[in-house]
Order: structure tokens, then sequence, then C-alpha cells
């Protein structure tokens, strides 16, 4: 039953509203027309779109009820609102990635992938999302567009790089949000914002027609704000694509249904040394999470802060070569702080980037060791909450280190490996924070099984802000 | 290891509204999170000539020069501090990689497949 009167749905889950629109207990025009209402609204607030999908969205809305009328079945996703991280494309628009530069570029020609999935399954785009600028950046601050904002604290950060996904989730402007996330740009606003968010294995969710970033770290996922609309969104989204020439062609099993089997037969463990908590609300939550879930040991990854190093010159170097052309006509035009890291790693030696992907194939097998004794394994995802808007510098123990690169400190060695990783939300007081649950290769379905559980206990939970 | 057992968690209230659990006090500080040592890998025997081992104290600066000339990149004076030190961190963080021992026959992560 949805939860709210019939023309507001603004806490609404996407599997409540897709059930209510596809049983005809709700027009998919009212909860469009509602969703832009609440968009418009709420929105100068929080700084998350940055362009809407209006008129389509209607028009699709009203196939929709039409398709009811006349007695089609709908998707599970019928009538749920969406918006999308802006480096997916949508037909129409231009693809800015959050840049100035990309204003420039022809509108796309076709959706991306994941949005015609997601359509076909029944959910309708209403938007574009801000993003730090092409992806580099942990903080969801963006120099030409201004900063998203944290929906629990608006002087606060969202985090980045998926910024205004998961202030328009967090903020209840829709209840589901795509962001990509190379290094944690997925993880570390569902952390800063209080939100669930999916990091499928690398390969898992195909990236076609989405900006990159850095090609052999790129994932693609869903925020949201429970486990049950993560699973729904990722069974829409999963299948090869033989577009992205990463995406594998490997049998996925809807997750949605086995979501209730709860922990039966996992063996969780606390993934200790390097992932050691560093502030009172990352251990409590970790320790909350364990606890619930039953994790009575700790397992230690090996050589992390190496494995952290290697995706960082990864980053620098193979997000450079993405943009020397761009560099080299209009440099003027980038945000200063991702132009001169982009001029830095384009200027890193090529023995050094080989020799990092040579270390992560060496990470990769050591871990993947680790899961024949644990079938996932828990830890932070972001250090701290969500720091300020401009904030340069935070404390860590003992230690003052740079916002910017170290938001990520505990996501980066993660999909470094391509592990599937479900960030789950503890909502604490005053401001909300994640904890990872990591899977072997492929194994969403134990990561979605573990939050959805965490969730029914009422161990996490999506908070909703005041606004 | 067996795990230390979990301080007491505080349950949220309800779930309706969407409960809040209280923060517990601040821990005491620890150490810091970044560590600067070469790790385990250099106690394996690794050795210490890696890339950071950087051997004049301007060769950062002659990286770039020559780096932005030979790939025709501009560089106004204002934003060499920021290449710069984001450059340094590169080649510190490369260091730390480029210590561990690795076989010859290691293959790189992503690996094409025709």
């Amino acid at each position: 039953m949805l939860d709210t009167p019939a023309t507001d749905y603004t806490w609404n889950s996407a599997a409540d509203i897709g059930s209510a629109v596809a049983s005809g207990r709700a027009s998919a025009q009212s909860v469009i027309e509602a969703t832009f209402a609440r968009i418009r609204a709420r929105d100068p607030l929080l700084n998350s779109f940055t362009a809407l999908t209006e008129a389509r969205a209607l028009a699709q809305a009203q196939a929709l009820d039409r398709a009811h009328t006349e007695g089609k079945r709908l998707g599970p996703l019928a009538g749920v609102p969406f918006a999308v991280k802006n480096l997916f494309d949508i037909a129409g628009l231009p693809t800015i990635a959050g840049s100035k530069i990309n204003r420039d570029a022809p509108p796309a020609t076709r959706d991306a992938t994941l949005i015609e999935r997601l359509q076909a399954a029944g959910a309708v785009l209403v938007g574009a999302l801000n993003m730090g600028e092409y992806a580099y950046d942990f903080t969801g601050e963006n120099i030409h567009d201004g900063p998203s904002r944290n929906p629990h604290d608006l002087k606060r950060m969202t985090g980045g790089s998926s910024g205004g996904s998961a202030a328009a989730v967090a903020g209840g402007l829709v209840p589901l949000a795509l962001g990509s996330d190379t290094n944690g740009s997925i993880r570390v606003p569902a952390s800063l914002c209080g939100l669930f968010g999916l990091k499928a294995t690398y390969g898992r969710l195909s990236r076609a027609r989405t900006f990159p970033f850095v090609a052999s770290l790129d994932h693609v996922g869903p925020l949201a704000r429970s486990a049950r609309d993560l699973a729904l969104a990722y069974d829409a989204m999963k299948g090869f694509d033989p577009e992205d020439p990463v995406c594998a062609d490997r049998v996925a099993e809807p997750i949605e249904p086995l979501l209730d089997r709860g922990t039966e037969g996992l063996r969780i463990a606390v993934a200790g040394g390097y992932f050691k908590c560093k502030t009172a609300e990352a251990c409590y939550a970790v320790d909350r999470v364990a606890a619930a879930l039953g994790a009575n040991r700790d397992i230690e990854l090996p050589q992390v802060d190496r494995a952290r190093s290697a995706a960082f010159v990864i980053t620098a170097a193979e997000g450079s070569s993405l943009h020397l052309d761009r560099l080299r006509r209009r440099a003027g035009d980038y945000d200063p702080a991702v132009r001169d890291r982009l001029i830095a790693g384009a200027l890193a030696p090529a023995s050094l980037l080989i020799k990092a992907q040579k270390f992560r194939r060496w990470y990769q097998t050591e871990v993947l060791k680790l899961f024949t004794e644990v079938d996932a394994i828990l830890a932070p995802a972001t250090p701290c909450t969500a720091p300020l808007i401009g904030q340069q510098m935070f404390t860590l123990g003992d230690a003052e280190m740079p916002v910017r690169a170290n938001l990520g400190l505990y996501t980066q060695p993660i999909s470094f490996i391509g592990l599937p990783v479900v960030a789950v939300p503890l909502p604490l007081e005053p401001l909300p924070t994640a904890v990872q649950i990591i899977a072997a290769p492929w194994r969403e379905d134990v990561a979605l099984r573990l939050a959805h559980m965490l969730e029914m206990k009422g161990v996490v939970a999506a908070p909703r802000p005041q606004l | 290891m067996k795990r230390k057992a979990a301080r007491k968690p505080k349950p949220p209230k309800s779930r309706r509204p969407i409960p809040v659990a209280k923060m517990p006090a601040a821990k005491k500080r620890v150490k810091p999170v970044a560590k600067k040592s070469a790790g385990k890998g250099a106690k394996m025997g690794a050795k210490k000539t890696g890339a950071a081992a950087v051997s004049r104290p301007d060769a950062i600066d002659l990286l770039i020069t020559a780096g932005t000339e030979a790939l025709r990149l501009p560089l106004d004076p204002a934003w060499y501090g920021g290449v710069k030190f984001n450059l340094g961190l590169i080649m510190r963080l490369a260091a730390l990689v480029d210590d561990f021992p690795l076989p010859d026959d290691a293959e790189p992560g992503p690996v094409f497949h025709a």
C-alpha cells in the first residue's frame, strides 16, 4: 500500500509505486506530475537536477496508463520516476558529464542502455542529475553547476561524484537514481546521504552510452532508499550488452525473489587492518551491522594501501588519456582541481601504469582466496560523515588529510578489483553513514540479501530529512 | 582472528517515521590512516629503487616541463603548483606499487580478449 496521500508519493518506494501503478491503484500520470511538482519545490535547495525531461516523462506515463486501461500487463517498475547522473546519454540532450566543455557537444541520439532497460520495466525518466566534473570527484561539488547539497544538512556535501543522484533520492525527489562508481562514486554519496547503493561486479551492468572516466575501473549502478528497490532496478538492468565491450555474457538470476533468504548459510567477516575505522560513527556503524549479521571474525585483505595507490595511479593515468585532446584545446574550461590532476596524470610514466595494472591482478588473486573462507566482508563506506561544502581538509585519527582525495579511502581498494558491493545506510544523528557489504564477484545476490535482512531488522534505513 | 564483541548497539526506535539512532561518544584517536611505509611488500625483499625514489629534488619539475612540452599540453604558470602537487602525489603512490615484487609473468589487470 502507498503510505502517503494519493497525490504525494514522496517517500514511497519504487516497489510500492510500481505495484500501485501496475494494479491501477495509482495512475502513472499522477505519480509523474507529483514528481515534477516536488522537484520544482525542493530542488532549488538541493541543486540535484541539471535537466528535466518533463515532456517525454508525461508522454510515457500516459502511455503506461493507456496500456493498463487496455488490460496490458505492466512491468515491476511501472510509473516509477527515476533520474540519472548527467554522464548517461539521454536522447535529445548533450551528455555534459558535469563539465562546461561537453555542453557544446551535440545532443545524444539514443538513451544509455540502462535507461532503456529501466524504461522497458516501466520506469519513467524525469531528468539528469548534477555530478562532479567528469566524475573525478568524491565531494559532489561542481564549479559550473554549483554543489549538490546534502538533504540532511544543506551546508554539507553529498559526496561524489554521483552527488545529484544521492541528493535527489535522499531528498525524496525520486525513489531511484543511477550513478557511476569508478573509485567509490556511488558508495561515498550513499554513505554521506544515508542511502542504499549498489556497485555491481565490474562488467555486470552495461556502461554503453555513458561518458567514461577510467575504462578499466568504471562501473554504473543504482541508488535507492531500500534494498528491494536496488534489487528491482538491478534485475531490470542486468544482462549482456554487446555495446559495452566489458559487459559480461553470463547468466544472472533475478535477485528480488531471493531477498528474504537472510543469512542462511552465509559466512560473514569484518575487514580489519587498513579498514579499521578511525571515527566513532564509522566504528559504530560497522559494529552494529556486524552484530546484527553475527559476523564474529575479522579478516585482513592483503596490501590494501598498495591497492589504493595502484587505483590512484591508474585513475590518474587512464583518466588523463581520455582528456588529452580536450586539455590541449580547452584547459581553461575545466574545474581547476580536475584540470591539475588530469595534467599531472598525463605525465605519469606508462611503465608505472602497467605496473599498477599488474599489481591489480596480483591483489585480485589474493583477495579472491579470502572468499573461499567467507561469503561477505563488511567495511566502512566512508571514514566520516558528510564534511561541509568547500571543506578542504579533515582529521582522521591523528592525521589531517585532504577531503577530496580521502573520502574514498575505503571504497577505492574494493572497486579496484571489481567486487560487488552494497552500501547500507545507518540513520545516525546528526548525519548518516554507511557500511559496505562486499561479496565475491558476480554474487550481488549475497550483498543484497544481507542488506535486505538488515533493513527488515531495522538496523539500516534511509533516514528522511526535514526539508 | 576472533572478533571482539561489538559495542552495545542502540536500536532504532521504530520503523515509521524512519528511526534515528543516537551517536556514541567519540572514541579516542588512533593512528593515521594513510601509512607512508612501504608495508609488507618491502619486508618481503622488494627493491628500494621505486619510481618515487626520485633521484633529484627537481625531478618532478623536469618531468613537468619535458612532459607538457612533449605532449603539447598547455601549462599556465598559475596551474603549476597544483600540477606539481598532484604529480608528486602520483609518483609517491606509484612508488609504493613499484616497490612491490611481482613475477615477470604477472599479467596486467585488464586483459584484451580477441
